[in-house]
């Protein structure tokens, strides 16, 4: 291998830097290091002149590695890597430090230890990028396709973009119609709009009019170019890769054919079967072949498979005009290639069954929102009246209970956020429609946080809805009279009440879907504790997920009002026709390389890595080896530093390249404070270092930072390799525990210093001279604190005795 | 034939000899051996928790000491030792800091809480060691016409946690076995809502007050009697009786009768053996409907 | 706010109960007045309501509390405890504000003759001459010895002993 020919350029800022440390001296310094072809000065390289000379230093091949010394590093590094790369050179084989915030502004008053640094820093720059290697772009395939899972309000919205834009969707609903929970919803608070209406996507596709609010039936939503769908049918297998998934489909047969069915009805008029509609909770029963309402989308009958009787019955095929019924129809399984999926799976009523002293399907008059909106909703079971289920008598005394299951320790510690909305639309749906109806709601706090809603509960109010302050501790029958029982304390009046009702209205817990556990299991993707599936990041990347192909919106992540679902529907719609459009996925190599003649098939890596990105393949009989997707792997190295034979590495952060640095940047030490490495995460680490200098907080110059992808890299020998490097003392510089961005590396790094620290005190070497940290990034103060305290810390402690001397003298 | 440390408390053998016979002679007749251990105390129920919980702990442990040192599991009668005894036994084996200081204490009389045995109350003794079944064939007399109000108190199903002994909500163990021996249980409004027992000697006029809604409403229900499982709660509801005469001059002549007792008289037991002088409310109606 | 007057709504009230053995779980509660409507004694009586005595406890009203009459309304039913959504362990609390109002010399008189009960003959109802004779004319055996010795000497492990005296002292 050629040697290579480091080209070193020091950005001065102007008077910024240049006035706080020596240019010159660090230019002759480099200068003499072996390997260095070429050292420029400049106020800045990452842009405009600078860029160009440096540009054409790698034109004229004088250098191939590049060494910069620039201020606000992570933005030249994105600039510098696409010049030199459009200039023929290998983009990663670019190194970029910060004499700025992590030298000359947090050293001010010490210039002479400052100096020092900055060469140790440059000088560990230039060995590391010395044994940089070059790193490919990967290109995968990006099948321009994406498998919709759920055709609820979210998954039809989040499609209906896709198809739009041109990507082929496919939308899967596992039951037999369209609409999801919405559509059994009634109204849409804050507005009242029919749910129906409102929940059909708005389309580009000019169908009836331009503002297309009309109900998916007649909304042209199924014919949609590029858009299929899929009911009755779920997803019981995925493989592949982000960018190229496999995914089985298994569809239930409907036993009608949606060519030939015409919706007349006479099919509903023979069948024998009468069981209880669990679409409109059971207020009244359907027969086996129905549809769930009269808009519907399949515009089709379906055969509830477990209540018909099939061949022993046929009264239906007998009957039917076109001969639409095939009770011979199989389940089907189809095969997709698609590039991305969407879970747009939703959430679900709690049973509240189980919270006994309620009594939820023991006493037929104690119902939940839900089921009150099937009443409510016109095309509902009772025809839009509001009676009481046990005598079909209009319900005149109605009393709503919030946090059913919700905010309850006992069953769902959560706030299910929409049930107040919720029940006070459904309040005020029942006072518009009857005033004389005497209706309370008995709560623990009225949550109306969004916008429009605090008039909302102006309005109730105004209309004469009652508000108790307090949570029932149970439901009661009087069988005399037939009337139920609420025992509740009024708090804010401390008064005991026995509310007396015909009807009660149960606001139950929201939950994940169900099948959610399954369909997690099928994509790979996690949970939260709470059942939901899990984002990747609240904040930033609320629709996205760990794994990259596969997004998430509406309320499969957590409950959520319909404005929010739509937003989530449009934000995973976008965040796929990104991944997928261009067709391919381009990805830098800078992932873990197993060393295949090493690998022990222990099978630690492929169970810690924190993006499923490891598998294990057969070699020879009986012998597996781990293998990296190189699409899916994050280059964390987080792998690294749990394999316990060595076999695994970083190509961008190789240990050869980690000792160089650490080597280098224990080198010099002329000052009497004794040296201190630390090791800091790019992510929350690092920025801590950052934004310390970058408020100018002081600490000694004797600290030396080193930067890892995230310190799961760490191995424990290499804390050891660091105090023979020269170092008195190491401080680990992490995320915090519950914030770690590669999830498990944080935590996973406190144990490897709490066992450190007793292999060190076995070495004779005082275990407080190890020590972990996490921060986030705006603790830069506590870090330069962090920095002061390990300084004094070893100076009481004083110099380590080690058999081997280290390179660098120290005192 | 199974055998079980019989823990009989305070308020059973200074004043309820009669649940004490009934009990000693139905188990007995049952094939169930009482045990009778030596230098077993009070089980420190809420009162003396009110004084100090960890000491009220440790003194429970102590009784249940005694009976792993006799290698046998306690059945006790009243539904208050069994609540006390329990939550030690539970909450020490759960809590290890816990166990450590009691164990601590325990030692000053040389003794040391492992954890082994088990509580059991006299109801889950009937129906898992004997058997729904062989109840039944043991009863000889016919209760078919009697009414009975069970009473369960609040001890035998709270806290749930720690006691495992029925569905708090809708409990079954006691109607099930009244209703085994041929009597019917009867619904009644707030049947699970407790006595006010614990009040007395502070409050009593409050705990009156809650008894008697507990005697009303048998009463509108249509009751024979109401059957309790514990001291606390016969008394309070017995005696409370009389009080209610005295104090709010209403005489409601409901008889009250523990389940042992109860269980005696099915299996054939002679009243004339089972002490019923003791009690305040005379046994008049629920004798004349066994047959 | 004076100087050198201890702030009376702090949150060193609720920590201290919470550091007692049956209150850690009190800072749960959310005053959703679950515990009140299944109380027993609040439904007969103006005197006592759980979630008053809670509410008061977290906004540091220690004196109203400790020294006050409610605490002693409870009857240990568990009814509160079972309903409660945010499973505090409302029952154990009142043991625990007990236990805190005895050490401080509040002792109601029928904890005290339970106590003494309890020291003088290892059970908390004594047993007469007249019970004892009654037990053999009705066939029972006669009553096994308790163990007032282990019970003296766990009481003064415990320093219960000196709870009781206390009372003694003050009467």
């Amino acid at each position: 291998m050629e040697k290579a020919k480091v080209g070193v350029f020091l950005a001065d800022g102007g008077k910024g830097i240049a006035e706080f440390l020596d240019f010159k001296g660090l230019t002759a310094y480099c200068k003499q290091v072996s390997g260095v072809t070429q050292v420029s000065q400049a106020t800045e390289f990452w842009r405009g002149e600078g860029l160009k000379k440096l540009v054409d230093a790698v034109k004229q091949k004088k250098i191939d590695r590049v060494v910069v010394a620039e201020n606000l590093p992570k933005l030249a590094e994105v600039n510098i890597a696409k010049a030199v790369e459009q200039a023929g050179l290998n983009p990663y084989l670019v190194e970029v430090i910060d004499l700025r915030d992590h030298c000359a502004m947090p050293h001010r008053d010490v210039p002479k230890e400052a100096a020092e640094k900055a060469k140790v820093m440059l000088l560990a720059a230039i060995e590391r990028a010395k044994l940089l290697e070059p790193i490919d772009k990967l290109e995968f395939p990006a099948i321009k396709s994406v498998l919709v899972i759920g055709g609820g309000i979210a998954g039809m919205q989040t499609a209906e973009d896709l198809a739009d834009l041109g990507f082929k969707v496919q939308l899967v609903e596992k039951t037999p119609f369209l609409g999801g929970l919405a559509a059994r919803a009634g109204r849409f608070f804050p507005t009242n709009d029919c749910a129906i209406c409102i929940e059909s996507p708005a389309s580009d596709i000019k169908t009836i009019t331009h503002t297309s609010r009309k109900c998916v039936y007649r909304s042209g939503f199924s014919e949609i170019p590029n858009l299929g769908i899929l009911t009755n049918s779920r997803v019981v297998k995925v493989e592949g890769v982000p960018g190229n998934y496999k995914a089985t489909i298994e569809k239930k047969p409907r036993y009608v054919d949606e060519l030939k069915c015409t919706r007349c009805g006479l099919c509903t008029t023979v069948c024998p079967v009468e069981i209880p509609d669990e679409y409109n909770a059971r207020l009244k029963t359907r027969k086996a072949i129905y549809m769930n309402i009269p808009d519907v989308y399949p515009p089709t009958y379906v055969i509830d498979e477990t209540s018909c009787k099939f061949h022993k019955c046929e009264k239906c095929v007998e009957v039917c005009p076109t001969g639409a019924i095939e009770l011979d129809q199989k389940t089907q399984h189809t095969t997709l290639n698609v590039g991305s999926i969407i879970a747009a799976t939703g959430f679900q009523e709690y049973d509240p069954r189980v919270i006994k002293e309620y009594h939820y399907g023991e006493y037929p008059d104690v119902i939940t929102n839900l089921e009150l909106a099937r009443m409510i909703d016109g095309f509902g079971p009772t025809n839009g009246t509001v009676s009481r289920p046990s005598n079909h008598e209009p319900a005149k005394r109605i009393v709503f209970i919030q946090c059913v299951g919700s905010r309850d320790r006992r069953w769902n510690p959560w706030c299910s956020s929409i049930c107040c909305m919720i029940s006070l639309k459904n309040a005020m749906l029942i006072k518009e429609a009857d005033p004389s109806a005497d209706v309370t709601i008995c709560y623990i706090d009225i949550r109306t946080t969004g916008r429009e809603h605090e008039y909302y509960y102006e309005k109730a109010r105004e209309m004469g809805i009652k508000f108790v302050k307090g949570r029932p501790t149970e439901i009661a029958h009087d069988p005399d009279g037939n009337v139920l029982v609420v025992d509740v304390e009024d708090a804010i009046l401390r008064k005991l009440l026995e509310l007396e009702a015909d009807l009660v209205v149960l606001a139950t817990a929201m939950v994940p879907a169900e099948g959610t556990q399954e369909l997690a299991k099928t994509l790979g993707v996690e949970l939260g504790e709470d059942g939901f599936f899990k984002e990747y990041n609240a904040k930033l990347r609320p629709t996205e997920t760990k794994l990259r192909g596969i997004f998430l919106c509406g309320g499969a992540t957590f409950p959520k009002d319909a404005p929010t679902t739509s937003l989530q529907a449009h934000s995973a719609a976008m965040k796929a026709a990104k991944f997928l459009n261009t067709g391919k996925i381009v990805k830098d190599q800078r992932t873990a390389i197993v060393n295949e003649e090493y690998c022990g098939d222990c099978e630690f890596c492929p169970v810690t890595c924190p993006f499923n990105a490891i598998s294990l393949v057969s070699k020879e009989k009986d012998h597996f080896v781990a293998q990296v997707s190189d699409l899916q792997c994050e280059g964390c190295g987080i792998c690294v530093g749990t394999c316990p034979v060595n076999a695994i590495e970083l190509r961008h952060m190789r240990p050869n390249q980690m000792a160089a640095q650490m080597k280098a940047l224990m080198s010099i030490n002329g000052t009497s404070k004794p040296l201190v490495l630390a090791i800091c995460c790019s992510e929350c680490g690092h920025t801590a270092v950052d934004s310390s200098g970058m408020a100018m907080m002081q600490y000694p110059a004797n600290v030396r930072i080193m930067k890892v992808p995230c310190t799961g890299i760490l191995r424990v020998q290499q804390f050891l390799e660091a105090f023979k490097a020269g170092a008195q003392a190491v401080m680990v510089v992490g995320c915090k525990s519950d914030g770690c961005h590669y999830e498990v590396g944080s935590p996973k790094t406190q144990k490897k210093v709490a066992l450190a620290k007793i292999l060190l005190k076995e070495f004779g070497i005082e275990p407080e001279r190890l020590e972990m940290f996490n921060f986030v990034y705006i603790e830069g103060d506590k870090f330069a604190e962090a920095a002061r305290t390990m300084t004094e810390r070893v100076e009481r402690l004083g110099s380590i005795q080690l058999a081997t001397t280290s390179q660098g003298e120290t005192n | 034939m199974t055998s079980y440390a019989l823990f009989l408390g305070c308020t059973i053998p200074a004043r309820q000899p009669h649940y004490e016979i009934s009990a000693r002679k139905s188990l007995t007749k049952l094939g169930i051996e009482l045990v009778d251990l030596e230098n077993m105390t009070c089980c420190a129920p809420p009162p003396l928790q009110s004084v100090d919980l960890e000491t009220s702990l440790s003194i429970a442990a102590y009784n249940i000491c005694l009976a792993e040192e006799a290698d046998l599991n306690i059945i006790t009668l009243c539904t208050g030792c069994f609540e006390s005894l329990s939550i030690a036994n539970a909450l020490l084996k759960e809590k290890k800091e816990l166990r450590k200081r009691v164990n601590e204490t325990l030692s000053v009389v040389g003794k040391e809480f492992r954890g082994s045995k088990e509580v059991k109350h006299y109801l889950q003794v009937l129906r898992d060691d004997l058997g729904l079944g062989r109840l039944k064939d043991s009863i000889t007399k016919d209760l078919s016409d009697l009414k009975a109000a069970t009473f369960y108190g609040c001890h035998s199903l709270r806290p749930s946690s720690l006691l495992r002994f029925d569905d708090p909500e809708a409990p079954r163990i006691f109607d099930d076995l009244v209703e085994t021996i041929g009597a019917k249980s009867i619904a009644y409004r707030h049947k699970l809502r407790c006595c006010g027992g614990l009040l007395r000697g502070y409050a009593d006029d409050v705990a009156l007050a809650i008894a008697r809604d507990k005697i009303v409403n048998t009463t509108k229900a249509g009751a024979d009697c109401i059957v309790t499982l514990c001291p606390f709660c016969f008394l309070t509801l017995d005696l409370g009786q009389v009080l209610m005469k005295s104090t709010f001059h209403e005489e409601y002549k409901m008889p009250v009768l523990h389940y042992s007792e109860l269980l005696s008289l099915g299996l054939g037991i002679d009243p004339k053996e089972l002490a019923l002088e003791f009690h305040k409310i005379s046994l008049e109606k629920v004798l004349t409907k066994i047959k | 706010m004076l100087h050198g007057k201890e702030d009376k709504h702090s949150n060193s009230f609720s920590k201290e109960v919470a550091n007692q053995l049956g209150g850690e779980t009190v800072n749960f509660c959310y005053q959703c007045g679950t515990c009140a409507s299944s109380c027993p004694v609040a439904k007969v009586t103006e005197r006592f309501n759980p979630r008053e005595v809670l509410r008061q406890l977290l906004l540091g009203e220690r004196r109203e509390v400790l020294f006050g009459d409610a605490i002693w309304l409870c009857c240990s039913c568990y009814n509160c405890q079972e309903r409660c959504p945010q499973k505090v362990e409302i029952a154990d609390v009142f043991y625990a504000l007990r236990n805190l109002a005895i050490k401080e010399g509040k002792m109601p008189n029928i904890y005290f003759e339970f106590s003494a009960g309890l020291t003088n003959e290892g059970r908390i109802v004594p047993i007469s001459k007249f019970l004892e004779k009654k037990r053999t004319e009705i066939g029972l055996p006669p009553l096994k010895p308790a163990g007032v010795e282990a019970v003296r000497k766990i009481l003064s492990a415990t320093g219960f002993d000196k709870l009781s005296r206390k009372k003694e002292e003050s009467s």
